[in-house]
């Protein structure tokens, strides 16, 4: 039984073996009739374009190209583009994209799939855009301050191909008109600032030629060792970006010390060092800083109109070869301009992922889109090949934390600038209510303390004589509220009806002042129970203290209460009196100045009960 | 997966318009701690017994609300974007 698998196992290994040699095998069947390469040797970057025009020589049509880069190159192979350039003004570009690498002996082979398949014989013209970090090498390794930069390149004059080219050229374009040394392969010119190989005729497939070329390139070799580039979406309209650069001179290292002076005197003489980056920000960026670890760099300058946002930067002191600086770029952006909805309810955001700054190789690229919490069903798209990782990140008000996309790109370029990533994220707009109420419920909670301790009794002895005055006052100050109320009611009675007294004596509406009596003898009629209860609440509660606690305050309280209780019942009386007595006189038609004589008594002794009765009530709050 | 290059998302704006924020945060956490005081002033000047749980719920519950959305406008105020 075992036997039998194990040969079923071995026989599908057969099969698998087969197949992938048969599909290596038919990649040899391309004839490169011409191939023009163009290498751009101006900046510490090198690219190199190459337009290829190819035929099926084998018998089965094909839909596969392969490009080759040596070892060294791959490793630092920042960014390839295959395309197709239609003819005319408008034609649409085709790209053409890079399906599978893979790596036999010491030639890396990046596979194309081409838009079609080509047929026997038939022909295919595209172009191929590859840009290489760290090709060039200082040479001297060190200079001084003033010396100008002279660097190597090393490479082949055939171009490292799978397949046989028939016609082939090189042109190498470097930065100055100061070319050291070159190496000769057959046809080798220099024009101007180019160095041209070729034509060469017939080279077979996977020859190279080494040559060396040595020249002067004084463009600042500025390289970020590692750059986190770091992005937090907030949906209440806010994109947070914040950049950690470990800025570096790659270039040739400086000799001796640096001589202030001589910096100072003569500008343009030093070197390859450089002072200056230039940033280009998305167009609404605000709320710009620069700092390092020990706080504001105050060297820079914003530019911003309608179309775009320039920075420029200043490290704190110039960068010499094989200096370095540490510092972090931070900006907002609109949430408006990066994030959107997709027409499938998902949100994406939108952003280029390379660094804004022009010029610069960025040899670890890390991007992390933090989304905001409670987001879900995360997914990227990056156009070109980047490890990709996940992680959690707490920030302002989180709780299970925001979901973080994790991007890392070695060898980054400017043209990493003008690529896209799409972070896809499905989010509930409810969601954005759960920090405000996170917030309410903080507050909601030391309300809650507050009523707590309020409503519970902390106190240890339960028996002690401090506790239970504590507990009596606080009984007879609630009675004396309410006996307050109470007697805020009544005075109120009391007021309306002396109000309706004071109409009826210029108007003599008697009757109006009869329903005024009414209403405030029903009021007082009502009320008068609950005050009796009211003062036997107060004298049961000031009674029965213990011992030697009931106080003189308390039993004053008692007899004030008693006296003030008492100075009202007056009071009332009085107005009821003076009420008779008014309304007794308009029915009997008498002039005012007798019903002013007649009355004038009971005003008096009104007053004053008034103003006792009031005094009586503001003491009793002491 | 990739987007393509018809297709074209609709940006996404704050649900309440960014320059209401320093006025919301103002107005908001004034009402807040008005509301706040009156809780307080009901504590003090109550006893345990005339105290209304009711009432003192309500207070604090509404000042808490008050407080807790002002305090979210003024965070989103001076960018702290949560």
């Amino acid at each position: 039984m075992a036997r039998a698998r194990a040969m079923a196992l071995l026989l599908l290994l057969l099969v698998a073996f087969t197949l992938v040699s048969t599909s290596a095998g038919s990649t040899s069947t391309f004839n490169v009739i011409r191939a023009d390469r163009k290498v751009d040797l101006l900046t510490q970057v090198v690219r190199i374009s190459t337009a290829w025009k190819v035929e099926n020589s084998g018998t089965e049509p094909a839909s596969e190209f392969k490009l080759a880069l040596s070892a060294a190159q791959a490793e630092r192979l920042a960014f390839i583009e295959v395309v197709i350039k239609g003819k005319g003004k408008n034609a649409a570009v085709v790209g053409l994209p890079v399906v599978d690498v893979a790596q036999e002996g010491s030639v890396t082979l990046y596979t194309l799939a081409l838009p079609k398949a080509l047929n026997q014989k038939e022909t295919a013209t595209f172009e191929s855009y590859v840009a290489l970090t760290h090709q060039l090498k200082p040479f001297p390794e060190e200079v001084t301050q003033a010396d100008a930069q002279l660097v190597k390149y090393d490479d082949s004059a055939y171009i490292l191909s799978p397949y046989p080219i028939k016609t082939q050229t090189a042109y190498f374009k470097v930065s100055s008109p100061r070319i050291e040394s070159f190496t000769k392969v057959g046809t080798t010119k220099v024009v101007d600032t180019e160095v041209r190989y070729g034509p060469y005729e017939n080279i077979e497939a996977l020859k190279s030629k080494p040559i060396t070329l040595h020249f002067e390139n004084n463009q600042p070799f500025a390289v970020v060792e590692e750059l986190v580039r770091e992005i937090e979406i907030s949906h209440w309209g806010n994109v947070y970006v914040t950049e950690n650069y470990k800025l570096a001179n790659k270039g040739a290292r400086l000799k001796s010390t640096f001589s202030r002076f001589e910096y100072q005197a003569r500008p343009g003489a030093s070197g390859t060092s450089f002072r200056h980056l230039h940033a280009k920000l998305p167009v609404n960026a605000h709320s710009v800083y620069y700092r390092d670890e020990i706080g504001n760099i105050s060297t820079s300058h914003l530019r911003s109109d309608f179309r775009k946002t320039e920075l420029e930067l200043e490290p704190r002191y110039p960068l010499f070869g094989g200096w370095k600086v540490a510092f972090t770029l931070g900006y907002c952006v609109p949430l408006q301009d990066l994030v959107f909805k997709a027409s499938d309810g998902s949100r994406y955001l939108n952003i280029s992922f390379g660094s804004p700054f022009n010029n610069i190789v960025v040899d670890k690229l890390i991007l992390k889109v933090v989304l905001p919490e409670g987001s879900y069903d995360m997914s990227v798209s990056v156009p070109f090949p980047v490890e990709q990782g996940q992680e959690k990140k707490y920030s302002y008000l989180d709780t299970v934390g925001r979901t973080v996309a994790v991007m890392v790109k070695r060898n980054s370029v400017l043209e990493h600038q003008f690529k896209f990533v799409q972070v896809h994220y499905r989010f509930n707009s409810l969601g954005m209510l759960v920090e405000p109420l996170m917030l309410v419920m903080v507050f909601f909670a030391f309300f809650t303390a507050c009523i707590a301790y309020t409503h519970f009794d902390f106190t240890l002895s339960k028996s002690s004589a401090a506790y239970l005055a504590q507990l009596q006052r606080d009984e007879v100050t609630d009675v004396l509220q309410r006996l307050q109320k109470l007697l805020a009611v009544r005075g109120q009675a009391e007021e309306r009806l002396d109000a309706s007294l004071k109409e009826a004596t210029r108007t003599g509406d008697v009757a109006a002042c009869k329903a005024a009596r009414k209403a405030a003898d029903a009021v007082w009629k009502g009320t008068s129970k609950d005050l009796k209860t009211l003062s036997d609440a107060l004298e049961s509660t000031v009674k029965p203290v213990p011992g030697k606690t009931s106080s003189v305050k308390s039993s004053s309280v008692l007899t004030k209460v008693e006296s003030l209780l008492q100075k009202e019942k007056e009071m009332i009386e009085k107005v009821q009196q003076k009420q008779t007595v008014i309304v007794d006189a308009y029915e009997r038609k008498l002039n005012s100045k007798e019903i002013d004589s007649r009355i004038a008594p009971v005003q008096e002794k009104l007053e004053s009960l008034r103003q006792e009765v009031s005094s009586l009530i503001s003491s009793l709050d002491d | 997966m990739a987007l393509g290059s018809g297709e074209v998302g609709i940006p996404i704006y704050s649900p309440v318009p960014e320059s209401l924020y320093p006025l919301l945060a103002v107005l908001l956490l004034t009402i807040g701690l008005l509301l706040t005081a009156f809780f307080f002033i009901y504590e003090v000047t109550s006893t345990k017994i005339s105290r209304s749980l009711v009432q003192e719920f309500a207070t604090g519950g509404a000042a808490s609300v008050f407080l807790g959305f002002g305090t979210l406008f003024l965070l989103l105020w001076t960018g702290v974007y949560v």
